[in-house]
């Protein structure tokens, strides 16, 4: 599938085409449910999660029309926030989510698997300009949704610190991708 | 370049908080209050969009899990159960109970939200030409999507995001090839309005044809051709 079909597809869902929310979750649901699964790091709420996510993306197509997003980052987009969401709602102790972590992590960073093509060159180059730990901090959060009293305690250092880092990283981090 | 000192600091502390909100390291209250912003705030939206452009990338390294059988047929159940079955009931979306259930079911929060979203229904039998376009133009936060319905002769229009001014309204052209724009009337304030088509464009209306949303005064241009600037515009697609 092209983006362009999965564009179409999109397109048709948000004019409530089953047939064509049928094809676009054949598509799509596994790259969704991957994301719902690293960010959750729990197969039964990865899968309710999962629902909720298709339930939102037939309910919100006509959205895709204002996103500069190409349509699988765009779907991607919903499935990871969603996740997020459910990740923070959650009230866990400290020491179950380091455990839930260290399962969610799968072993030769996947990260390794991602360079190809002119985009992706681009944030990892940007990347690659913040110190180590930092670009660690960004990506850590980024794919698992960390929080910040999550990466604080993971760094050990304070939160407001964390913080600090974090926004002074993020802003370095538009620089250069603007640059 | 300092943000602070190119936008106010109110705008660099917005730039942090969209990045904060994408990256996902808020806390649950501070991602609430961001998501509410989303919907809300057509700048901050954008925005959030930008940086999820920029970190998209990274979603590259998510790996592929097929999800068991066991999850489509929820989903469905939570969407089109209540009578409907497999086809769409032909009284549109706003009438149908399977769907205020399904929506019931899947989240009294996300209506609040949704309720907001215009939604285009289309016929549900007799299949016939559709054409959509996305109409949006830089310098203008204004954005519709059209969806011409040939079977019926009319555009409906989802107005996505931008207002008109008090004393100004919205006027959608049609523009073919090297022609000059035709009027296809006044947008009709609301989250989704329909156009009734003349024969005579109806006949012009096809695939590769732009549509374009010009500001006018009230009623509509007085000259019959745009006097205002052209706030979105965009391509008829076949669907």
């Amino acid at each position: 599938m092209t983006p362009q079909d999965i564009t179409k597809l999109i397109v048709r869902v948000s004019m409530k085409d089953r047939a064509a929310f049928d094809m676009l979750y054949r598509q799509t649901s596994a790259k969704l449910f991957g994301v719902c699964l690293r960010v959750l790091s729990d197969r039964a709420e990865a899968e309710e999660a999962l629902q909720e996510v298709f339930v939102k993306i037939w309910t919100k197509a006509d959205r895709f029309a204002v996103s500069d997003l190409s349509p699988i980052s765009w779907l991607v987009a919903i499935a990871r926030n969603h996740a997020i969401d459910r990740v923070r709602a959650r009230r866990q102790p400290a020491s179950d989510i380091d455990a839930a972590l260290d399962i969610a992590d799968p072993a030769p960073g996947p990260e390794a698997m991602a360079v190809a093509g002119g985009e992706n060159e681009r944030i990892y180059r940007c990347l690659d300009e913040l110190e180590q730990d930092r670009a660690a901090a960004v990506r850590g959060a980024y794919l698992k949704g960390e929080s910040y009293s999550e990466l604080a305690e993971r760094h050990g250092v304070p939160l407001n610190t964390m913080r600090t880092w974090l926004r002074r990283s993020l802003m370095k981090l538009r620089e250069c991708l603007e640059r | 370049m300092s943000l602070a000192e190119d936008n106010g600091p109110e705008r660099g502390g917005d730039e942090i908080l969209a990045a904060e909100y994408v990256v996902g390291v808020l806390p649950a209250d501070e991602r609430q209050a961001a998501s509410r912003r989303i919907d809300s705030e057509a700048a901050f939206a954008r925005l959030v969009d930008q940086w999820e452009v920029h970190l998209a990338p990274m979603a590259n390294a998510y790996q592929p899990v097929e999800p068991p059988a066991t999850v489509k047929p929820a989903i469905d159940r939570r969407l089109f159960t209540g009578g409907a079955g497999a086809v769409a009931p032909t009284g549109g979306l706003w009438a149908s109970l399977a769907f205020w259930r399904g929506l019931t079911t899947a989240a009294i929060a996300a209506m609040v939200i949704y309720a907001a979203v215009p939604f285009i229904n289309p016929p549900a039998e007799a299949p016939q030409m559709r054409l959509v376009a996305s109409l949006a133009a830089d310098n203008s936060d204004v954005k519709y999507l059209a969806v011409y319905d040939a079977a019926h002769g009319q555009v409906s229009l989802s107005h996505v995001s931008g207002e008109r001014a008090s004393d100004r309204d919205f006027e959608l052209w049609m523009i073919e090839g090297q022609n000059p724009p035709v009027s296809m009337g006044v947008v009709p304030v609301g989250a989704t309005s329909h156009i009734v088509i003349t024969p005579e464009i109806r006949e012009k209306l096809a695939s590769g044809a732009v549509l374009a949303i010009s500001l006018e005064p009230t009623g509509g241009s007085p000259t019959g051709q745009p006097t205002g600037p052209v706030v979105a515009a965009g391509d008829l697609k076949d669907i």
